[in-house]
């Protein structure tokens, strides 16, 4: 696909004596159906493509990109990309190569997906809330009950004669649902992802949602004070995700990274590994290459609590007398950034369970808000709401609501006693399993 | 941009199976950007956003499409996507379209491009030097410089054709103070829907400089206490407490759900009566107003609390067919690749007559919260959490010390009960909404206000 448009640039590349380039294109076809009162609430259809065009002169990089491919629009494209280059007064080595390709066979298209039919998904989204509803009678409203999927097509090319492609596709179902006693509301959660739509069971789905929304009722204040606290599974990756850019070696090139100049050195508790793995096993981010066209690998950032590479594209690697961990990422309105692929918290060897009862008395955190404004990506400094469990004698005592937890993701990441086996990945394609932090700060 | 005799016809095939309502969205957008790092420009991008969405209603039912082939034959295929995805029983009617024109009281005085680049990076540049003359603990600035021309065309089968050209600008500024291994930032984001004079109207050296000093003061300060006590929230960007807390959970996106706690409030009492709180898009000028939205309905000045008692949601169409209300001009979305929502344009809470002085001299132990950084709400249950940028000790009736990290979690419901004094320093400040249908400008706004109790989540016992 999109042979033409490339040729044509490359044409128009040398008609305007532009020596080095790339091209980055991205097609995408989305679908959601959104179900409220076994209604449709809302329906979604989308078939979208965009250009990105670097142009670098003398190590000075500009960016351009354009909606429209036809030749006036790709030829005005180009010339911007020059015309930004001009503008930009910061040098920085590029090199643009043809990248070899990996060896592995990844299976990240199913081409089932593309044919299931509409009535299909409406019929799961319907499902999806039903099964919520009928669940318990307090769950009084189901918010969003949706099913989507997408397809995406990448192609990059660049002066050097890398020229690649792959296509990737995903489908999704989601429950919300809000339980209400009195004048108390709770809400619950619960996601699946999947390349086989077959394995977005509502049932599964929708049941766990509204346990999760009924086990928050009843729900009592905290005192203010230090505790042990268990983050579950999906509220340690949403740390994760929150604060994963200390890793970015761009970030600590800009001075923006709590990590800087810690390489080799110890960051986090003995028992902490976190792995970035980009051919990771049906992972949700699984590629076979980045944003750069560079070959995808695993990397490990932290080993038994020692931190041992930063996330890196060829820019920043170049920098750091590295190589590329494969981890260029843009949009086609975007520069070359660096993002994670499939990063994930390596599980431990106990169980959940086993994790309650280390300390006689801890909380467990299931749900946590204000990641956004919270959250200090630079100071690592956090606080945020959160709700979850009082835990004694190693089970849940009762709910608990309206108290923030506080701290730092580095001083946390060092306080982990704990690791369970339970990794679940979010659709960010960052995961963990449960986490056991010896003391962390909480007011209620 | 399209015919009109090829609008009537996607539009009409749209209809095709019955559908209610069909409308086409064109944008044409140019937009460029340009970041300072490490007193470098490090990037300059730019570029074309353009497409069309297509979208239809079935009863309270919409379905959306988009697509950047704008063809006649790649909006006909889209428009056919949305008809087949329900059967209507609504007989087709031939679509006949009139412009309607308007005037915009949001005049452009100076275009972007008549604007010679170079100045454009020296004024970049001279807001850099600025904070990094303010102290030696500026370890790096981040400027983003950003201009936007957005030609929108909203067409629908009711005849309406409009058209709208929103310019915008805007700075983002943020200067990060270190020392040891603590890092602290202050930010700053003006923004206008102006061309050229917007920038020109700023000073550049008071934008490095405040930024800096926040970062440096919070950098130096000590850990906020935690705990519940009284908190007076300081103007401007303070009004981002009724954003997060009220104001989403005032659109008909949670309304007409009933997923909202104000759903069933209408002309109740929801607020103390010194709370007067309004949305209005007609501002000129201001970073969240537009001549129309983006279902090409004029903006208005909607008030939503007046003395408390709740008078109006925030209205877009879809919204008001389902809550049986009409449009109050609120339909927005972030581009062509979102179907329109209700949405906020410049929310804001009205000024009041208490003193600053007479506030901060009523708390006991508390805290002063000149300036708050952002926040997120869950609508179904109103439950917000929002950090503060600057924040002060009140104690014994004085502002005493600066203090950091501090974190407001609470409910809207309850915090709007607690709304006790309210000044007369009302000012507006920008900022970007994300939600269903995009991230798009908006402003947050009020007067430095008190709140008799909030939950507050610092480093520190009290």
């Amino acid at each position: 696909m999109f042979e033409k448009e490339f040729q044509h640039i490359q044409k128009l590349a040398k008609k305007y004596d532009i020596q080095y380039y790339d091209v980055y294109l991205s097609k995408s076809k989305a679908f959601s159906v959104k179900i409220f009162r076994q209604d449709i609430d809302s329906f979604n259809y989308s078939d979208s493509t965009g250009l990105g065009i670097r142009v670098i002169l003398d190590d000075i990089t500009g960016y351009s990109y354009t909606e429209k491919l036809d030749r006036e629009s790709l030829e005005s494209a180009l010339r911007n990309a020059r015309e930004n280059a001009k503008s930009v007064d910061f040098k920085e080595k590029i090199v643009l190569d043809n990248y070899p390709a990996i060896d592995e066979n990844l299976d990240i298209y199913n081409k089932d997906l593309s044919g299931i039919p509409v009535e299909d998904k409406i019929k799961k989204a319907k499902e999806l809330e039903k099964i919520a509803l009928d669940y318990d009678k307090r769950i009084v409203n189901v918010p969003h009950a949706l099913i989507s999927d997408n397809e995406s097509f990448f192609k990059i090319a660049n002066s050097s004669g890398l020229n690649k492609e792959y296509s990737t596709n995903a489908c999704y179902g989601l429950s919300f649902c809000l339980a209400k006693e009195g004048e108390e509301t709770k809400s619950g959660y619960f996601e699946a992802q999947s390349r086989d739509f077959n394995d977005i069971k509502p049932q599964n789905i929708s049941n766990e949602a509204a346990q999760r929304a009924l086990d928050l009722l009843g729900a009592r204040e905290i005192k203010s004070d230090n505790y042990p606290i268990l983050f579950n599974n999906e509220m340690s990756a949403t740390l994760l995700s929150t604060f994963w850019r200390i890793f970015s070696a761009k970030t600590v090139q800009e001075g923006q990274s709590l990590l800087k100049g810690q390489l080799g050195k110890n960051i986090a508790h003995s028992i902490v590994n976190i792995i970035d793995d980009a051919l990771l096993n049906n992972g949700y981010n699984t590629r076979p290459f980045d944003d750069e066209g560079y070959p995808s690998r695993k990397t490990e950032l932290i080993a038994d609590g020692l931190l041992q590479s930063f996330l890196h594209n060829t820019i920043t690697a170049l920098k750091d007398g590295t190589v590329s961990t494969g981890n260029a990422s843009r949009s086609y309105k975007s520069t070359i950034n660096i993002s994670p692929s499939n990063l994930y918290i390596k599980p431990g060897l106990s169980s959940k369970n086993d994790l309650y009862s280390k300390f006689p008395k801890c909380l467990e955190i299931v749900q946590l808000s204000g990641m956004h404004s919270g959250c200090n990506t630079i100071s690592g400094d956090f606080s945020m709401g959160a709700q979850g469990f009082y835990c004694e004698n190693g089970k849940r005592k009762y709910p608990i609501h309206n108290f923030t937890v506080s701290g730092n993701f580095l001083q946390l990441m060092k306080q982990v006693v704990g690791i369970a086996d339970d990794l679940k990945f979010k659709l960010s394609a960052i995961g963990a399993p449960s986490i056991l932090v010896e003391d962390l700060s909480i007011s209620g | 941009m399209i015919k009109k005799s090829i609008i009537e016809r996607i539009l009409q095939k749209a209809l095709s199976n019955g559908a209610d309502f069909s409308e086409l969205f064109f944008e044409d957008s140019v937009s460029s950007s340009i970041q300072l790092l490490d007193s470098n420009i490090v990037e300059s991008i730019s570029g074309n956003d353009y497409g069309a969405g297509i979208r239809v209603f079935y009863g309270h039912k919409a379905i959306y499409a988009f697509t950047n082939d704008v063809s006649e034959k790649g909006l006909l295929t889209a428009a056919e996507a949305v008809s087949k995805a329900e059967i209507g029983n609504k007989s087709l009617e031939a679509v006949d379209l009139t412009e309607k024109l308007y005037d915009s009281p949001h005049k452009v005085l100076i275009p972007f491009d008549s604007v010679h680049h170079q100045d454009k990076i020296a004024f970049i540049h001279s807001i850099d030097t600025a904070s990094r003359n303010f102290s030696a603990y500026i370890s790096q600035v981040s400027i983003n410089y950003m201009e936007k021309i957005q030609k929108v065309m909203i067409a629908n089968n009711e005849g309406l054709l409009a058209k709208d050209q929103r310019t915008y600008a805007r700075i983002f500024v943020s200067s990060i103070a270190s020392k040891d291994n603590q890092m602290q930032t202050g930010g700053e984001g003006p923004g206008a829907l102006m061309g050229y004079e917007f920038f020109n109207s700023l000073d550049p050296e008071e934008l490095g400089r405040t930024t800096a000093e926040r970062a440096v003061k919070m950098l130096l300060a000590d850990y906020a206490p935690s705990g519940k006590f009284p908190i007076i929230i300081g103007n401007a960007f303070g009004g981002v407490i009724f954003h997060e807390a009220c104001g989403h959970s005032l659109e008909t996106t949670s309304v007409a759900k009933g997923a909202s706690v104000f759903s069933d409030k209408l002309e109740k009492q929801i607020a103390n009566s010194c709370v007067t709180a309004i949305d209005d898009g007609t501002i000129p000028n201001k970073w969240g107003s537009s001549t129309i939205d983006d279902e090409g309905s004029l903006t208005k000045r909607t008030v939503l609390i007046d003395k408390g008692v709740l008078k109006s949601f925030m209205i877009d169409k879809l919204g008001g067919l389902k809550i049986g209300m009409p449009s109050t001009g609120s339909g927005r979305r972030q581009s062509y690749k979102f179907a329109p929502t209700s949405r906020m344009r410049n929310t804001f809470i009205n000024t009041g007559t208490d003193s600053i002085n007479d506030m901060i001299s009523s708390v006991d132990f508390g805290l002063y919260a000149k300036k708050m950084g952002g926040g997120s709400v869950q609508p179904g249950t109103g439950d917000f959490n929002f950090a503060v940028g600057e924040g002060y000790l009140i104690e014994k009736g004085k502002v005493t010390k600066p203090v950091r990290g501090a974190t407001l979690i609470g409910n809207g419901r309850d915090i709007l009960k607690k709304i006790s004094m309210i000044s007369d320093d009302l000012e507006l400040a920008e900022g970007m909404c994300g939600s269903q249908s995009g991230i798009i400008p908006t402003c947050v706004g009020q007067p430095t206000i008190k709140v008799d109790e909030i939950v507050v989540g610092g480093r520190k016992e009290k």
